[in-house]
């Protein structure tokens, strides 16, 4: 009884406002304790001075480029002024409603009570309005969209601490995955699975596709940490096992093992594994695994999963791709600027993400400090749901007060 | 194992006690290709059967190679022939990996189980010279494997098999294990796949034979039949250690000056490539 009511509080969240919320960003707050200083409030919040500060320079580079100029430069000026007009827009928008409530504040002391309840009445509105525009639109505007919304991921499980039982969790992480990609939409395929003579999983590649696949997953990869009795344990002790998962960006299969922007063919050695003996004729054993080393990184990728050499060949490079991928990206991310970001903690992977406690049936992600009730919704899949869109929200938070830094 | 757990969990599959019997071959030393009648080659998927030589990953691996090393395009398409075909895996692959139009080929085989086996391929794959295609589709607008059932080493070879050289390309993979080491073979390979397919001696009876008859055969073909055209290609596949072997014999007999040799995945000399 008390489970299924636990359940059902995970199943239907919270409601809770999709909104930017402000307590996350260090910048505190406006303390809007009256109605009347509101508007001044708002007008002081970092997102209403982020829009000033990335309109100023607008209308710099405006006055510095050429409209009908033709060099490379000045048409991505050109192009960077292009895609500021929906701010510009809605900067607009806050304008007018800003200088509208000034008159209707004026208002507020007209001798005729009609008048005045109305204008009380509009000054809601009108406040209302420049709300929305400072907690949804401009945030939304001054973070430029995902260039990884169109990338498939690629999850890799390798049991870690905790031994058989270590290895049984990554099986039902592992299957974790599988529903929450159901739950989602999303295509998942197992690409490698090496699994254990006790029906645990050693290590596992999972590619999973579908929109936002990346953006969504990428956040899932940690150490994840598992407490509860195993089943192999008979005096009923409660252990401590780890799975490490790594999430990394799968661009799309062109056909071609090399993929130019990443590395060059040069850069892989490709090696068989074992001896076949005289090989050829001689021999019909099944002998296809491969591994490649990627020499200027070190990165080795081994795959033996497929029945032919030529199948785990293109596995394998499937795999490098999306490492280098994933180098790639943090790379990106640093040289954009210091990594303040605590979410993408790209140094460090092994760091305990979430713990999965089955006696006290609850998950807590240690990074937001949420904490959910029933380990079951979240190992099928739908529970898991609500730590992924915690996640992506933090995500566009941090990226907002970036925003706030860097305009 | 897992691949025969995968096998019987394919729908339209007989269910039943299908994994206990996959298992009791296993087990009686059938190889799992045979049991799974499926083997991946290069980006295809062929038909096992015994006792028609099972595709070998070195083979696998030198056939893409030879996709990039030849590179005939629809304007410049080629023909070619496959000597001793068997499953028909290598013109299958070259057929599949090249361009569409760009190569007609054909194959020999001395075993009618391997010439209907590859035949079979040949129609899973679609490569098949269907004579229901449209009169208006010209007969290079897709590529086409055609197997036949011939005796390479017959005198009259060319004339029965109805075959018209010169070939712009000759491949092969032909039986090359010397009678001594035939005997030594594993029992996987020995007892299920077909002796026509393997050894190299036929003729001898006794301890000595090199396994290179077939090579003998072939570079007589070329020297003396008009088998390769006078810019053409032979790639053969060689047994460890007869790469040197090989490549002499192809230089005095069939007069091919140009060799150069290809090594396997796993470091054994394993093709002979040839040219005039």
């Amino acid at each position: 009884m008390l489970r299924t009511a636990l359940r059902l509080r995970v199943c239907l969240p919270p409601p809770r406002a999709r909104t930017f919320r402000w307590s996350a960003t260090p910048h505190a707050q406006p303390r809007a304790d009256t109605k009347d200083n509101v508007a001044v409030a708002l007008e002081k919040s970092p997102v209403v001075q982020a829009v000033q500060r990335r309109l100023q320079q607008r209308s710099e580079m405006q006055a510095k480029v050429q409209p009908d100029s033709n060099t490379a430069e000045d048409k991505q000026t050109l192009q960077r002024i292009h895609e500021m007009e929906p701010l510009r827009a809605a900067w607009e928008e806050w304008e007018n409603t800003r200088n509208l409530l000034a008159e209707t504040t004026r208002l507020l002391q007209d001798p005729d009570p009609t008048m005045q309840a109305l204008a009380q009445e509009e000054r809601s509105e009108l406040l209302a309005r420049l709300a929305g525009l400072a907690e949804r639109t401009f945030p939304a505007l001054l973070v430029p969209p995902s260039a990884t919304a169109h990338l498939a991921a690629m999850l890799e499980l390798k049991a870690g601490v905790g031994g058989s039982e270590s290895s049984l969790f990554a099986a039902e992480v592992l299957r974790m995955y599988v529903r929450l990609a159901q739950a989602m939409g999303w295509h998942a395929n197992i690409v490698a699975n090496n699994e254990t003579d006790n029906g645990g999983v050693k290590d596992a590649v999972l590619e999973i596709k579908g929109e936002r696949a990346y953006d969504l997953l990428r956040w899932e990869s940690g150490v994840h940490r598992v407490q509860r009795v195993p089943a192999t344990e008979f005096n009923g002790r409660v252990h401590t096992s780890t799975v490490a998962v790594l999430v990394l960006p799968l661009a799309e299969d062109k056909g071609s093992e090399v993929d130019e922007e990443l590395f060059k063919m040069e850069e892989v050695k490709v090696e068989v594994m074992r001896s076949r003996g005289a090989g050829g004729q001689h021999v019909n054993k099944t002998e296809s695994a491969v591994r490649l080393t990627h020499l200027p990184t070190g990165i080795t990728v081994s795959m033996q999963d497929e029945r032919s050499q030529h199948q785990n060949r293109r596995r394998a490079f499937q795999v490098l791709r999306a490492r280098l991928m994933d180098r790639k990206l943090i790379e990106d991310v640093k040289n954009r600027r210091d990594v303040r970001r605590n979410l993408v903690s790209s140094a460090d992977r092994s760091e305990k993400i979430r713990t999965y406690n089955f006696p006290q049936d609850r998950v807590t992600d240690h990074r937001i400090g949420l904490s959910l009730m029933n380990v079951e919704a979240v190992m099928e899949g739908e529970g898991l749901r609500d730590f992924l869109d915690e996640l992506a929200k933090k995500h566009q938070d941090d990226l907002l007060e970036e925003a706030f830094v860097a305009s | 194992m897992r691949w025969m757990m995968q096998a019987v969990q394919q729908p339209n599959q007989q269910r039943g006690n299908a994994i206990e019997d996959m298992v009791a071959r296993r087990v009686s030393g059938e190889p799992l290709q045979y049991i799974l009648g499926i083997q991946p080659f290069g980006p295809l998927n062929l038909l096992t059967r015994p006792p028609v030589l099972i595709p070998r990953p070195e083979t696998e691996d030198w056939t893409m190679r030879l996709t990039k090393y030849v590179t005939p395009s629809l304007m410049r398409p080629i023909r070619l022939l496959d000597l001793c075909t068997g499953s028909g895996c290598i013109p299958l692959l070259l057929c599949r990996v090249w361009p569409a139009g760009s190569v007609k080929a054909y194959g020999v085989d001395i075993a009618a189980e391997a010439v209907q086996l590859a035949s079979e391929n040949t129609a899973i794959c679609g490569f098949s010279e269907s004579s229901d295609d449209p009169p208006s589709r010209s007969p290079f607008v897709r590529n086409t494997f055609r197997p036949i059932l011939a005796d390479i080493r017959d005198p009259a070879f060319l004339q029965s098999s109805g075959l018209h050289p010169p070939f712009h390309v000759v491949t092969s993979n032909p039986p090359y294990i010397p009678r001594r080491e035939y005997e030594l073979l594993p029992p996987s390979v020995k007892e299920y796949e077909d002796k026509r397919a393997l050894l190299g001696d036929p003729d001898s009876e006794g301890e000595g034979g090199d396994g290179l008859t077939f090579y003998r055969d072939i570079a007589r073909l070329i020297a003396h039949q008009n088998l390769l055209a006078e810019d053409g290609v032979l790639a053969v596949e060689v047994g460890k250690g007869q790469a040197r072997d090989v490549e002499r014999i192809l230089r005095d007999q069939a007069r091919l000056t140009k060799t150069t040799i290809w090594q396997d995945p796993w470091s054994v000399e394993r093709v002979v490539v040839a040219t005039r």
